[in-house]
């Protein structure tokens, strides 16, 4: 912990940080209002894009508010375990519920 | 509880909302310690109450069932019975039982002087012995009128206290557990009682595996823990992955008894196998949780009464780590009758039977480890050896499940009955009482009566396979599970009369026991501190426990660190005694009870069961919260439950005058410590 | 940090062999339990926004309020930001601003459970009642829940704010406190952000 306490970001840095996350909602909810008037491929494209842009969104506030970068790797690992195990359980869960097509 | 209650009350004048309880005797230091083998005899002792009213309860069951057409007790009398009995035997006896050994035992097997957080330890223990009691309190308060339209033969209406308690399967299962089929508050019981027992393992679980991470002596590395330590690490971690979905799925069944939501309501657009899908993704997490501490146990009790190391140690613990990975993937097993997919049925199929490896590894080391071996067929190893055989026969009942068309054929059918007794009582419990009598001397000091323990275990045996073997029969002859009439015709009596014999067998197993622990705590032989001649960490102590467990922290430096203190391999690699071992391990017992200095432990707090009992309260708010009284009830709850919780933070770690960093919240263990350690760890 | 975190080593108890302090270590095991639970509710969700009730019932995709929530979602998101520049003040020593950025947090936060009370009362009224169909209740349940922990969590933080109004301000343990708090608050925040894309964008 005092070994990475000088690698942490200043509080401009966050700022930086934050600006990128509202620019990132920003472009969702852009995405969101677009949906409806382009074709039936960008909406395909639609999902995605906003899926990623959450998971941009996910990793910049976990890696840096919450200092998970700076940390043990066994931080990381519980963590991950966590979100790979909920995700997983839950897509399986709703694939067999017929609700998601996996397959 | 038998716990030694001294009339005296000294001090209590002084004591004050902010300073500590400091008493170490009598009933006061008991609700308000934070010492976890104090904790851990409390989680045993209550366990082992809830084992003998869930063991009540199926005696009762086997008396209505031992002859056709029984007439003992009515249809809801027998469906409270059978659900109570598994809901106690689950969640009130084997899971707190276990805690108990992680309690007494995780620090000392890793050579700490506590948990990491001890005052949560505590209130682990009393939320769960208020949920416990919570869910008892069924039989007093709880109501089941019959549906609306129907009525069970018998008479439900009339049923004595009996039918008041949870009755609708310890899976509850929707529909049947919903408004419609099962009004009055009998299932609520249960939802919520199963909520507040999962809030005290979720907190036990953090704690736990927080505690192994963290507090091992100095060279233990992850590879020389012993396997009972890896094995509650495994089980911590299954907790904490597993109980926040029940803790969902239960939410939602209490949402739709008491605020009309429609989760589970198929006629309302509701999806009645969501529930089992959520349930069994706890479910089976959960069937590991309560055997891999048993297979804990038995790798530490074979090896020492077969005097050779564990055969395969890594292998047995990956395996265990293995299997619990695999129990996150096999949830739909249970669902095999309920109409899921075709591809799921076999992906689901073939994940069970992969959970096969892992354990045949683990039995195969067990083998390997007492063939060849010196063996002493002590209690504690014959009930290991009893759960290595019975085990075996219900892990292999078990594979027969995984095939889907031979599962559709024992659904429901006492064959499954006797697939999961023979795992846990077969497995579990006999893996429970192999610990109980290895680690007696530890905890009391005293040896238990060997003879009385060799009746206990050949009673258990007899009675286990005479009560659990016949139902495979049963079973396959086409017996349905819950069901509490059988007619003559079906030719089923001869078969159950067997059962019903082996249960009272049973039951006079257990008395036996009691009757050993009850004289053998106060009378037995004086034990020698090692007793077994044994190879962890909690033998390097003198017996009973001092209160401080180590007067020098331990250092490590290999698996068995203690084994190797006293054995030396000769040129074949068989172990021979050192001339000295008498010696050394006497002086190591004598230094590790006799501190040169004052050693601080986590202070005593009353915080830990007002915010147990806070919790009760609120669940009966919620559950009543219709009435008049519903409502002040749960304010009052969440006011206590959060005053309690705020105390807790602002109560002052050490009393005044201690010499201290500074720290006043004591998540951590005994920060006084911190000085001694702090020059380790520059 | 550094003080903080030298501090946190001599006094933070025993061995500690991760190297990691234990009630953050435990913090982090909670949280990553804590996707389990959440996983479930957004689960429920999923399963039950796609089913057919039959006619003149509701559905919560036909009241969202898109903007509404966006700029909710913006606040909560801020809140973050506020919460680790408390985070940062302290680890600098600059008490004031600890202070400052608590408050901050906490009433963003609080203008965040504010908007899902109103949000909740809007649909209410709109009849999208709790029990009208499961879509509905496992909507309620989700964001429910979720507010629950941001309520949760605005109380912890101004348990410390007040305690930084002291002379002195907050002491070496408390600055894990705010660090711990801290977690569960950006635990909260990525719950959320989550929330936003699969429940109120992916129709």
């Amino acid at each position: 912990m005092a070994g990475g306490a000088h690698h942490h970001p200043q509080p401009r840095q966050y700022v930086s940080i934050a600006i990128v996350l509202a620019v990132l909602t920003a472009a969702e909810v852009a995405l969101f209002y677009l949906e409806a008037g382009v074709d039936a491929i960008g909406q395909n494209l639609t999902v995605p894009a906003l899926l990623i842009l959450s998971a941009l969104k996910f990793y910049l506030v976990v890696a840096m508010f919450m200092h998970l970068r700076f940390e043990k790797r066994l931080l990381s690992r519980f963590f991950t375990s966590g979100a790979i195990l909920a995700g997983a359980l839950y897509l399986i869960t709703l694939s067999v519920l017929g609700a998601v097509v996996l397959f | 509880m038998a716990i030694d209650v001294a009339a005296d009350t000294v001090e209590q004048a002084e004591t004050t909302l902010f300073r500590r309880p400091r008493l170490t005797y009598g009933f006061w230091s008991w609700i308000t310690t934070a010492d976890h083998k104090k904790i851990g005899l409390m989680y045993g002792y209550t366990a082992f109450f809830f084992f003998l009213a869930g063991g009540i309860e199926a005696l009762l069951l086997r008396i209505q069932l031992a002859g056709p057409d029984g007439a003992f007790l009515t249809a809801a009398e027998y469906n409270g019975l059978f659900t109570t009995h598994a809901v106690t035997m689950i969640f009130l006896f084997v899971m707190p039982i276990s805690a108990a050994f992680f309690n007494y035992l995780l620090p000392l097997m890793i050579g700490a002087r506590d948990v990491a957080f001890p005052r949560m330890n505590a209130v682990s223990f009393w939320i769960f012995l208020f949920g416990g009691l919570f869910i008892y309190s069924s039989l007093i308060f709880g109501t089941s009128p019959p549906p609306v339209g129907g009525n069970l033969p018998g008479g439900a209406a009339d049923a004595s206290v009996l039918g008041s308690i949870p009755n609708s399967g310890w899976f509850i299962y929707a529909p049947n557990s919903g408004a419609t089929y099962s009004p009055g508050t009998a299932v609520d019981y249960a939802a919520l009682g199963l909520q507040i027992l999962g809030v005290a393992s979720l907190i036990s679980a953090v704690n736990f595996i927080v505690t192994i991470l963290n507090m091992r002596a100095k060279g233990m590395r992850l590879l020389r823990m012993p396997v009972f330590v890896w094995m509650t690490l495994v089980v911590a971690l299954l907790l904490l992955f597993s109980l926040p979905i029940i803790a969902i799925a239960l939410f939602m069944l209490t949402f739709d008894r008491q605020f009309g939501t429609l989760f589970f309501v198929a006629e309302a657009g509701g999806d009645p196998i969501l529930w089992q899908h959520l349930f069994w993704l706890f479910g089976h997490p959960e069937v590991y949780i309560l055997i891999l501490p048993a297979m804990g146990i038995v790798s530490e009790t074979l090896p020492v009464f077969s005097k050779k190391p564990l055969f395969g140690y890594p292998a047995v613990v990956f395996a265990g780590a293995a299997i619990a990975f695999l129990g996150f993937g096999v949830w739909a097993h249970h669902m095999f009758a309920s109409g899921i997919p075709t591809v799921a049925q076999a992906a689901f199929g073939l994940s069970t039977m992969t959970i096969a490896i892992p354990t045949g590894i683990k039995i195969f080391n067990w083998l390997g480890t007492v063939w060849g071996g010196r063996v002493r067929l002590t209690t504690p190893m014959l009930f290991s050896l009893g759960f290595v055989a019975l085990f075996v026969i219900g892990g292999l009942s078990g594979v027969t499940h995984a095939v889907v068309p031979s599962d559709w054929q024992q659904t429901d059918t006492y064959y499954i009955v006797a697939h999961f007794h023979y795992v846990l009582f077969g497995g579990a419990l006999f893996g429970l009482f192999a610990g109980i009598f290895y680690w007696f001397p530890k905890v009391w000091g005293r040896m238990y009566n060997e003879a009385l323990g060799k009746w206990h275990f050949w009673l258990m045996f007899i009675g286990m396979n005479l009560t659990f073997g016949p139902m495979h029969w049963l079973g396959l002859q086409g017996m349905v599970r819950r069901t509490w009439v059988y007619p003559e015709e079906a030719g089923l009596g001869a078969g159950n009369f067997v059962v019903t014999v082996g249960a009272f067998i049973i039951a006079l197993g257990v008395l036996v026991f009691m009757i050993n622990w009850s004289y053998s705590k106060r009378r037995g032989r004086v034990a020698p501190n090692d007793p077994w001649d044994a190879r962890t960490l909690e033998w390097t102590i003198p017996s009973p426990t001092p209160e401080y467990n180590f007067a020098v922290e331990p250092t490590v430096t290999s698996l068995d660190d203690f084994w190797h203190l006293k054995y030396d391999e000769d040129e074949e690699g068989r172990a021979v005694r050192k001339e000295k071992a008498d010696e050394l391990v006497d002086n190591l017992i004598h230094t590790n009870g006799n501190p040169d200095h004052e050693i601080h432990l986590p202070a005593p707090s009353y915080f830990p069961f007002i915010v147990g009992l806070g919790i009760m309260f609120i669940a009966y708010g919620i559950m009543y919260h219709t009435r008049p009284y519903g409502i002040p009830m749960l304010a009052a709850g969440a006011f206590v439950t959060i005053g309690a919780l705020f105390a807790w933070g602002s109560e002052p770690l050490e009393e005044v005058g201690d010499d201290h960093h500074g720290e006043e919240d004591d998540l951590e263990p005994d920060g006084s410590e911190a000085s001694d350690h702090a020059e380790q760890q520059h | 940090m550094a003080d903080i975190a030298h501090g946190h080593e001599e006094g933070g108890g025993h061995h500690q062999l991760t190297g990691i302090d234990s009630r953050k270590l435990g913090m982090w095991v909670f949280l990553s339990s804590e996707f389990l639970f959440f996983g479930a509710l957004i689960n429920n969700y999923l399963l039950f926004k796609g089913r057919d009730f039959g006619p003149g019932t509701l559905y919560p995709v036909e009241l969202y309020d898109i903007p509404f929530t966006s700029i909710s979602s913006f606040v909560l998101l801020m809140s973050s930001l506020t919460m680790v520049l408390a985070h940062s003040a302290l680890a600098r020593g600059d008490q004031d601003q600890t202070k400052t950025w608590l408050f901050a947090t906490a009433l963003l936060g609080t203008i965040f459970v504010s908007g899902q009370f109103f949000e909740f009362g809007e649909f209410i009224l709109h009849g999208l009642k709790l029990n009208i169909n499961p879509a509905a209740s496992a909507f309620y349940m989700l964001t429910g829940f979720h507010g629950l922990h941001v309520v949760l969590g605005i109380l912890m933080l101004l348990v410390l704010a007040f305690k930084s109004m002291r002379t002195g301000g907050l002491s070496e343990a408390e600055g894990l406190n705010v660090e711990l708090v801290g977690l569960y608050w950006h635990f909260v925040d990525i719950i959320w952000i989550v929330i936003f894309v699969l429940v109120y964008l992916i129709q």
